[in-house]
């Protein structure tokens, strides 16, 4: 297992430096710059701003000035529209927020979907089982950016509970939304998946077996059925990290959270490199870590996997 | 010749043999009588005509342009623009003052064309690569996977914010990178498919033939898993529908004056604070309706065409 991690682990690096190098060109490909606007510098300026960030030399040099500075020092350069932050700066500041939230969404998306999945499973096709499908074509259909609004408008505009925006140091009234919007028709699905896998491990002869033996209910479905029901809503939440992540772009913006989000697309606006680009590096590790982590814990139940890493 | 025979030979027992043959269905037959007897796949596929029909013909009742401002109301939009037959808005005036209906007329033809024209052609190209990985193997297999791993972990928008700096963002343009963000739509199905069929007897069969790869592939394999990749389109499109819809919303979807449901929800959200709700009221239903009939579609597609659930 700890032999599996490190080799995963190293091919991070790689998997990474590749990332660093496209993006990088990507972005340097596409014409204009930071410092392009409607009213041009004058050239003599234009030349010392690009010198004093470096963007004068050639573009293999100034990758790997890039990289060396972000192993040796973790320097992932300054901002180039934010003139007094650099980049760990707004990492720093909003990274957390939106890891905050992001980690309650998941909370939300696991411990209501879960077991939404299996209720729904134990009373097949009863109105429990009814509701949980309509749940799940509900948040099909609504994304985020369009429950976003809505939320807005019935709990904030309508019925003034919960703040519309902001973020305020993290209290719990600014965590609601963002994680409830972001995570909503990911419970959804796993509520789905659940309920799918649950049925199906709920009928096969292991379970019967254990009724044989006269095993109270409640014990076949925590201690026998839970773990292998779990296994593809495992999997499925590979994906389902990826798109949250994707979607907290949306909640940074609309919500104002302050997370990076909206320095990520503000960046975007404003060909900010070394913003998106350390931004896209942390969105990319984020997605990496979340994948090794489920792939642990899907070793963890699945003696099969288990036995092969 | 015995009795038996001559009752074979007989031109009933002929006509109703080739009766026989003539009933006698092909798998597509038989998922065609299946998935038009699930009864909210069939309201759903009609539905999305309606759908369909309404981007291509409504502007025809319309009886503003959809850049048109219509200077009588522009600063009074809350007042007096909202929804009515009198001065032809009938859903009402965005916050320029331009006529929401045909916007929704519109948006709708950009968001179906978008949703329909990528994810078709997005799936396409995921399964031809994710057949020639699962059928070649080795060294390409390991290529498209190392390629597909760090594909699938750059965030998508940095795509549409490139794209759009460099060539623009009409709607062909848009179609093109969305296109090109979801090479790896189908991919992993189609290759685990391939990996599937390719030791199959006639697979080898062909092969000792002297067929090309090429031929196995389009003509033996492909039309095998013709199945998966119709059932992944369907799933496809929705999200295709959706991903343009969050790009329009953060600002680097498809040009103005045109619009797409995307960009008109987030209009009409920004603007809810305002008290004009029909603003999001209208682009929010139709995506709605578009999204409920996919949903539904593919659905019954799926129980139709898999074989699994048969």
């Amino acid at each position: 297992m700890l032999n599996y991690t490190l080799r995963r682990l190293l091919t991070v690096v790689p998997t990474l430096l590749v990332l660093i190098v496209f993006s990088f060109y990507l972005m340097r490909l596409a014409p204009g710059g930071p410092f392009t606007s409607e009213r041009p510098l004058p050239p003599a300026v234009m030349a010392n701003v690009l010198e004093r960030y470096g963007l004068d030399e050639p573009l293999h040099v100034q990758l790997f000035t890039y990289i060396k500075n972000i192993v040796l020092h973790f320097d992932f350069g300054p901002s180039f529209s934010q003139k007094d932050r650099d980049v760990n700066d707004v990492i720093a500041q909003g990274f957390p927020v939106t890891l905050t939230y992001g980690f309650w969404s998941a909370v939300f998306v696991l411990a209501c979907g879960i077991p939404l999945g299996i209720i729904a499973a134990l009373r097949h096709n009863s109105f429990w089982d009814y509701s949980m499908t309509g749940l799940a074509i509900f948040s099909q259909i609504f994304p985020n950016f369009v429950l976003a609004p809505i939320m807005v408008l019935l709990f904030t505009l309508s019925w003034g509970l919960l703040p519309g925006g902001g973020w305020n140091g993290g209290q719990w009234e600014y965590i609601i939304m963002p994680a409830v919007a972001l995570g909503t028709s990911y419970m959804a699905g796993v509520a789905r998946l659940t309920r799918g896998s649950f049925l199906e491990v709920m009928s096969s002869p292991f379970i019967r077996t254990a009724r044989a033996k006269g095993l109270p209910e409640r014990t076949i479905i925590i201690r026998h059925a839970l773990k292998p029901a779990l296994l593809p809503t495992l999997t499925y939440m590979g994906p389902v990290f990826v798109y949250m992540i994707t979607g907290s772009v949306f909640i940074d913006v609309f919500f104002s959270t302050g997370g990076i989000g909206q320095d990520f697309i503000d960046g975007a606006y404003s060909r900010d490199y070394s913003m998106l680009l350390g931004l896209t590096i942390l969105y990319s590790l984020l997605t990496f870590t979340l994948n090794l982590l489920l792939d642990l814990a899907y070793a963890w139940i699945d003696p099969k996997v288990r036995s092969k890493l | 010749m015995s009795i038996a025979k001559k009752q074979m030979n007989a031109a009933p027992y002929a006509e109703a043999a080739a009766a026989d043959m003539v009933t006698s269905r092909s798998f597509w037959a038989d998922a065609r009588g299946r998935f038009l007897k699930n009864r909210m796949a069939v309201v759903s596929v009609l539905m999305l005509v309606l759908l369909v029909l309404f981007a291509i013909f409504g502007h025809t009742i319309a009886r503003w342009s959809y850049e048109e401002i219509d200077w009588t109301i522009l600063g009074k939009v809350k007042t007096e623009g909202g929804p009515t037959l009198a001065n032809g808005h009938f859903f009402g005036v965005d916050e320029l003052g331009r006529d929401l209906y045909a916007r929704v007329v519109q948006g709708s033809r950009t968001s179906l064309l978008v949703g329909f024209v990528a994810g078709t052609a997005s799936v396409l190209l995921g399964s031809v690569i994710g057949a020639s990985a699962g059928y070649f193997g080795g060294r390409f297999d390991q290529l498209v996977m190392g390629a597909y791993t760090i594909w699938i972990s750059i965030p998508y928008i940095i795509f549409f914010v490139v794209w759009k700096a460099f060539f623009g963002r009409s709607l062909t343009q848009m179609i093109l990178v969305i296109v090109l963000v979801n090479w790896t739509a189908g991919l992993l199905i189609v290759r685990g498919q391939v990996m599937m069929l390719k030791n199959r007897e006639f697979v080898d069969a062909a092969r000792m033939l002297g067929m090309s790869d090429f031929t196995i592939i389009f003509k033996h394999l492909m039309p095998n898993i013709l199945w998966v990749i119709v059932i992944y389109t369907s799933i496809v499109i929705p999200e295709i529908i959706m991903m343009e819809s969050l790009v329009s919303f953060l600002g680097v979807g498809i040009q103005e004056p045109n619009t797409s449901w995307g960009a008109l929800i987030s209009e009409g959200a920004r603007t809810m604070t305002f008290g004009t709700l029909w603003q999001l009221a209208f682009p929010a239903a139709f995506f709605v309706v578009a999204q409920v009939s996919l949903y539904y579609i593919g659905d019954g597609l799926r129980d139709a065409l898999d074989p699994k659930d048969r």
